[in-house]
């Protein structure tokens, strides 16, 4: 993997003890402000990550935040206007450790009904290995206001280049609605979210045969959709 | 049910079920305008037209008023769909019907679906259960399309995922206020409803027919 387990940055693994995040060390230092800064930001985006998924959006105050992640209040609002604002920033970092792994997995691979494969098994396997991770991106987004919900909408749209070269596949590609891609993700999201929100988060990886099945069968039509699904199981049962 | 036993009067009972009925409208309506989190109480009471005592009357809290008005509008829903649905022909028709039923009351009362399909998502983990057991209430309606090719075995999942890709659309579109022009998108969603049972190439077909 060229990026190891880039999330442990934000969010403790499952079941994981809390993960010590490095910190400056106490005391007069010579560290550059902004390298304080930073860690003090990634302290606090992990800090929002945990809180949120341990007591719901709405019952997170600032001082949870600002308590988890060991920063004074003055330092939070340096940062950030308010909770909301704390939030939407953990969510966008979360989303783009989600995304940047499923391109690498993405691009590793050659055509398309390969690459989507890979770049859903990515999927799985990250949200597998992090339920609070999530939780966040797909479950808690919900309760955290309009502007969350926006930023979930783009998110998902951000995954619609993946989907969308299945295009080229399709023998009718051109015939194939507009929003083809769009309404693929939301199948596999709903279900996936729907597996998070039953507690079954890290048995998700279980879920690839299903969800290959269902995304290549609007592109290839059920046959193909059925044969790239045995393909996938094959290295598996050895 | 067992809070009005006590009247004897059936009158009377009658004005207050129908004051429940106004508040879990105004609970939809204001949750659907403004957000689940922004609600509050007194929200509801001023757009019901009611006191914080009849309120109180009927519900524990603004959760348990949301729940109840959740419900409600759900069978309200179904009951329309499945009315339109019974008139179908084929699966096919029925599958048509039912899906432009749906967007129709959605473009008509943009607020309900508001609260329905985005706002549910934040009003706790009970309501999201309702909106599961909803969904799922409709994709058992559409497993009845297995039946056209028993031979396909299709994942058990499938259906989940057909109404989980319109449901998503139809959550693009009310958040980005587009509720009125969902109509609109019938041919793609029906697409999107038909696709796992039928195939791609009679989906984009039917997907023609219903443009």
């Amino acid at each position: 993997m060229s990026e190891p387990r880039r999330t442990a940055e934000l969010a403790r693994p499952a079941g994981g003890k809390r993960r010590e995040h490095w910190r400056p060390p106490r005391g007069r230092h010579r560290l550059p402000p902004e390298v304080i800064a930073r860690s003090q930001r990634e302290r606090l985006l992990s800090a929002a990550i945990e809180v949120v998924a341990e007591k719901g959006y709405a019952a997170t105050t600032v001082a949870d935040l600002t308590r988890e992640a060991g920063i004074s209040r003055t330092t939070f609002y340096e940062m950030f206007e308010d909770k909301e604002a704390c939030f939407l920033a953990a969510y966008e970092a979360a989303v783009d450790v989600l995304t940047r792994r499923i391109a690498t997995a993405f691009e590793a691979e050659q055509g398309w009904p390969a690459r989507v494969r890979a770049g859903l098994e990515a999927l799985l396997a990250s949200l597998a290995a992090e339920p609070r991770l999530a939780r966040l991106a797909l479950v808690d987004v919900g309760s955290a206001g309009p502007a969350a919900q926006r930023r979930y909408r783009a998110a998902l749209q951000r995954m619609t280049p993946f989907f969308d070269e299945g295009r080229d596949y399709a023998p009718n590609g051109r015939a194939l609605p507009a929003n083809t891609s769009r309404m693929a993700i939301g199948g596999v999201i709903g279900l996936v979210a729907d597996e998070i929100e039953g507690g079954r988060t890290e048995r998700l990886p279980e879920l690839l045969p299903e969800v290959l099945f269902a995304t290549c069968l609007p592109y290839l039509g059920p046959e193909a959709a059925a044969r790239e699904v045995g393909k996938s199981a094959a290295p598996a049962k050895k | 049910m067992g809070r009005h036993s006590r009247f004897q009067s059936s009158e009377m009972a009658v004005e207050i079920e129908s004051k429940r009925e106004q508040i879990l409208t105004a609970m939809v309506r204001v949750v659907g305008r403004q957000g689940y989190e922004a609600t509050s109480v007194a929200d509801v009471i001023e757009e019901a037209g009611t006191t914080r005592t009849t309120f109180y009357r009927n519900f524990e809290d603004k959760h348990e008023c949301f729940l109840a008005a959740y419900d409600v509008l759900i069978d309200r829903v179904f009951t329309r769909i499945v009315g339109e649905c019974d008139a179908g022909r084929s699966w096919v028709d029925r599958v048509r019907k039912g899906l432009a039923t749906l967007l129709d009351f959605f473009a008509e009362e943009p607020e309900m679906a508001r609260a329905a399909v985005v706002e549910v998502a934040g009003a706790g983990a009970e309501a999201r259960r309702k909106h599961t057991d909803a969904l799922t209430r409709f994709t058992a309606y559409l497993d009845g399309g297995r039946r056209l090719h028993p031979e396909a075995e299709l994942p058990e999942h499938i259906s989940t995922m057909a109404a989980g890709a319109v449901s998503a659309l139809i959550f693009d579109e009310l958040v980005a206020e587009r509720g009125a022009q969902l109509p609109s998108q019938l041919p793609e969603l029906l697409f999107a409803m038909l696709v796992p049972y039928i195939g791609p190439a009679a989906a984009a077909e039917e997907m023609r027919r219903a443009a």
